[in-house]
């Protein structure tokens, strides 16, 4: 009776830690958001930058974007929220606006393209994956750790 | 006679802390000679204290056991590194990493904890060595996951985490979005000096958890096995399972406090992070005055701040003395070896001592015993 | 007359598990290993007489170290992890001995002079406190041997040497990590008799040095003294009562332990050409004790055989499998099988329900 019961308490306690390693996996992802203000040309048809867009992310300003420029703010969780000051022309009025994105959950980094997203158009036309260009540092770190690094060695030419 | 006993008590006291006395000493001599200033002295060992005393804190349960230092806490250490490798090649950020890590590391934990208890049955009476023995042969499986199966295996899919040859893990993994996250959460700032409260009140729990603990059946078992296994056993304990116990226990609460310290530290040294990390436990415990059989939270914090103390003054006045920095940093390793092998050395005599004692006990009351059957 | 024709009687299937029992199944497995790789190295492209020599050469190097682990095993104090204490002897006698202006082949004989009053003094002190601690000894051993590495670290630095092979050259004080012995004693046993036949090069000298330390520990343990060690090793109770003084039998047994050691470092760097200071024979001991326990001693028992069978099955590993492993999974998975063959093997006998003698 009381076996049956430790090992129910022990069932239980696995699954609520399996539980709440999985909600970590969920709310714990994190994510690099590279904002775009580039025009976009989808469909034939061409979406032009606004002059200026100031990002606001958790209250904290991430970035100003001229014409052409891409910034980028960190974000923990698949639900990206920004605020965005866009002043169409220069010297032109300021709109305020607080956008909420859905983060695809395999993506490290995510490419936005605020003109596009402006327009309404569909995901596949402002929201693309972030492919690094640089190669890979591979001097700096990158040589395979020989045996005198490990503090396991036993001694130099044993 | 009053005066005498007094001055008796006094120096039994001496002999009893001479190792916390000794270490009080050589601060007292170092710090003003180092030129620290306080606050900046202060602020170390604060964080120091958040760093590692989670970690001495597991080699209090084997010691209640009876099994000596358990220097098999690398066991946990390992485990928890290869859990924050995987969190951070995931992607996981931040508390939740941190909460990921922690869960990732406990079936490693328990799987090496087990393997460690069981061995250790097997070499009852050299508990100590054969721990430290599984340390270095853990370390070269170790070694074989991380190096050869982390890549094929074991998928890894970020460049700064794996080494550009494809497979294997480099020398040092970023933790640079995990870094001091639990630290940063809650901490207070007192006169300079950074508190982070919410590590401190892990480490709080922690301490109340092994108060409880010992009050616990199990923990009295544990005592029980810890002062006499044949007598335990034969008052029905099965002193094999709860020496194992005890080791699977130390073992992931030594993986949950490597990886409060690696947050800490902001980066992992994959290949000797925790080759070292039972070494400076075990002598900064020693420190504090526990011995390898009697050890308490008391000697957790005590050791702690003695022994970080010396360890961030020593290179600096080292230096300071003799004009070479080298000096101090092989004098704190000197010290860190010195003093565990003092305290080994008391252990032992004092065992011999008291089995001694107990012989000739036992040959005065068959003497008698004789004398009377004699009659 | 039953057990002749019992022995008769048993199948070969029985007497292969019976040979198996008695040489240890982890030896066997080891040796099995080792015999692949010396089969597998022809395919792979690496020259079989020069992995041959190459083990031989560091057979000659490490067998002196591993020989210092048998008086202590004899006299029931363990495994020697205190391996160290000795090695910084040797130490002391090789830096002395180019400080104080000796060169070529004599500066090893005074190295060897220099170093023996260390080594007793040192391994007396070692000695006495084991005496003190019967029971707890290898633990114990592991981190005197640890301290006194530790210890000496400071002393490299702080010294007065002055001879400029050996001094860094910038500060003009402290030893540098490592120092060159060319002109000093490097290599000057291993050319004694040297044989050089194709790739096959056999340093006669080195072994024959060997041979001779390892003949004198085989009539030492053959004397009264040395009969009267293994006494107080397997019942010390027995020898006891037999008039046997246990504590200076084991105070012996360390002190040779600890000279032997000091000699073997010194055979050591004149293989290898170079003295290591600092944290280098911090690990030491490691490779030592292992050995013996691969060539078949356990932590009570110990014999010639074991040291030269062990030595060699342990070196024999350690050259092989980087060049045949290499080229054959492009793996340099070397250093880990090193470390798994050798702590296993030490965890192995620590299992062992042989109990040590208290």
């Amino acid at each position: 009776m009381s076996n049956k019961r430790s090992l129910m308490i022990r069932i239980c306690a696995v699954l609520a830690l399996i539980l709440i390693a999985a909600c970590m996996m969920v709310i714990g992802r994190g994510h690099t958001v590279y904002l775009d203000n580039k025009t976009l040309e989808y469909g034939g048809q061409t979406y032009t930058a606004p002059y200026k867009v100031t990002v606001t992310v958790k209250g904290e300003q991430v970035a100003k974007l001229y014409a052409k420029e891409r910034g980028s703010a960190d974000n923990v969780g698949q639900r990206f929220e920004m605020t965005l000051k866009v002043m169409q022309e220069k010297n032109g009025d300021e709109t305020t606006a607080t956008y909420q994105v859905k983060l695809p959950y395999k993506m490290d980094g995510v490419v936005i393209n605020l003109p596009g997203y402006f327009a309404g158009l569909p995901e596949e036309a402002w929201l693309s994956e972030f492919v690094s260009l640089i190669p890979e540092p591979s001097a700096e770190d990158g040589e395979v750790p020989s045996a005198d690094e490990f503090e396991m060695d036993l001694g130099d030419e044993f | 006679m009053k005066n005498n006993n007094s001055r008796k008590n006094f120096l039994s006291f001496l002999a009893n802390n001479s190792v916390p006395i000794l270490f009080i000493l050589i601060c007292v001599v170092c710090i003003p000679v180092s030129g620290f200033s306080p606050s900046y002295l202060i602020n170390e060992i604060v964080t120091r204290m958040g760093r590692n005393i989670f970690l001495i804190l597991c080699l209090l349960i084997p010691i209640m056991a009876g099994m000596g230092l358990n220097f098999g806490m690398t066991l946990g250490a390992m485990a928890a590194e290869l859990a924050l490798i995987l969190v951070s090649d995931w992607q996981i950020w931040g508390i939740p990493g941190v909460v990921l890590a922690m869960i990732l590391s406990i079936p490693f934990s328990i799987l090496l904890g087990m393997l460690c208890g069981k061995i250790l049955n097997m070499a009852k009476g050299r508990e100590m060595i054969t721990s430290y023995i599984i340390s270095f042969f853990m370390n070269g499986i170790y070694q074989l996951i991380v190096l050869y199966m982390m890549g094929p295996i074991i998928p890894i899919k970020h460049s700064n985490v794996k080494l550009p040859r494809g497979y294997g893990i480099r020398n040092s993994v970023d933790l640079i979005h995990m870094r001091q996250c639990l630290d940063n959460l809650l901490a207070v700032r007192v006169g300079g000096v950074k508190i982070p409260v919410l590590t401190f009140l892990l480490i709080g729990l922690l301490c109340l958890f092994i108060i409880w603990f010992r009050k616990t059946k199990l923990g009295q078992d544990m005592r029980a096995v810890g002062q006499d296994m044949d007598v335990a056993r034969d008052a029905g304990i099965n002193v094999e399972r709860t020496r194992i116990i005890s080791i699977v226990m130390s073992t992931v609460l030594a993986g949950f406090g490597m990886v409060i310290y690696l947050q800490n530290m902001g980066n992992i040294a994959t290949y000797s992070s925790h080759s070292q990390i039972g070494m400076f436990c075990i002598a900064a415990l020693l420190v504090g005055g526990a011995s390898v059989d009697r050890a308490s939270i008391g000697n957790v914090f005590l050791g702690v701040v003695l022994f970080h103390t010396m360890f961030i003054v020593a290179p600096k006045a080292g230096a300071m003395i003799t004009g070479d920095s080298m000096i101090g940093e092989y004098f704190r390793v000197f010290v860190s070896y010195a003093v565990i092998t003092i305290a080994l050395i008391m252990y032992e005599t004092k065992k011999r001592k008291v089995k001694s004692q107990a012989g000739k006990q036992l040959q005065l009351e068959q003497e008698q015993e004789e004398a009377a059957a004699n009659e | 007359m039953n057990e002749t024709l019992d022995k008769t009687n048993m199948s070969v299937r029985d007497r292969l598990s019976a040979f198996a029992a008695s040489f240890g199944l982890p030896r066997l497995i080891i040796a099995a290993f080792l015999l692949l790789l010396f089969i597998a190295a022809p395919f792979v492209g690496a020259d079989f007489w020069t992995q041959i020599s190459n083990t031989i050469n560091r057979f000659s190097w490490n067998a002196v170290m591993v020989l210092a682990m048998v008086p202590m095993i004899h006299s029931g104090c363990g495994l020697n992890f205190g391996l160290p204490l000795g090695i910084i002897s040797g130490l002391l006698g090789a830096t002395l001995s180019i400080e104080l202006g000796f060169t070529g082949p004599f500066s090893f004989v005074m190295a060897i002079l220099i170093a023996t009053p260390f080594a007793l003094i040192l391994g007396a002190g070692y000695g006495w406190l084991l005496n003190k601690i019967k029971g707890g000894e290898m633990m114990i051993a592991t981190y005197v041997g640890f301290s006194s590495v530790s210890f000496m670290c400071m002393m490299w630095l702080l010294l007065p040497y002055k001879s400029p092979t050996m001094v860094w050259g910038l500060s003009g004080k402290g030893l540098r990590t490592t120092i060159s012995l060319e002109g000093f004693y490097d290599k000057v046993l291993a050319n004694i008799l040297q044989i050089n036949i194709g790739n096959l090069s056999i340093p006669t000298g080195t072994l024959l040095f060997f041979a001779l330390l390892a003949f004198g520990m085989w009539a030492f343990l053959h004397s009264k003294t040395g009969t009267a060690m293994t006494a107080v090793g397997s019942n010390p109770t027995f020898a006891k009562a037999a008039g046997v003084n246990v504590d200076r039998s084991r105070l012996l047994s360390v002190i040779l332990s600890t000279w032997l050691a000091a000699v073997g470092i010194l055979v050591y760097e004149q293989g290898f050409g170079f003295v290591q200071l600092y944290m280098a024979p911090f690990y030491m001991a490691l490779p030592a004790v292992s050995a013996i326990l691969i060539g078949g001693a356990t932590v009570n028992k110990a014999t010639i055989p074991n040291v030269i069978i062990g030595t060699f099955l342990f070196q024999g590993i350690v050259t092989m499998t980087p060049t045949v492993m290499n080229s054959m999974i492009h793996m340099d998975m070397s250093e880990v099988i090193r470390v798994v063959v050798s702590q296993g093997m030490i965890l192995y006998a620590l299992t062992r329900k042989t109990e040590a003698a208290k």
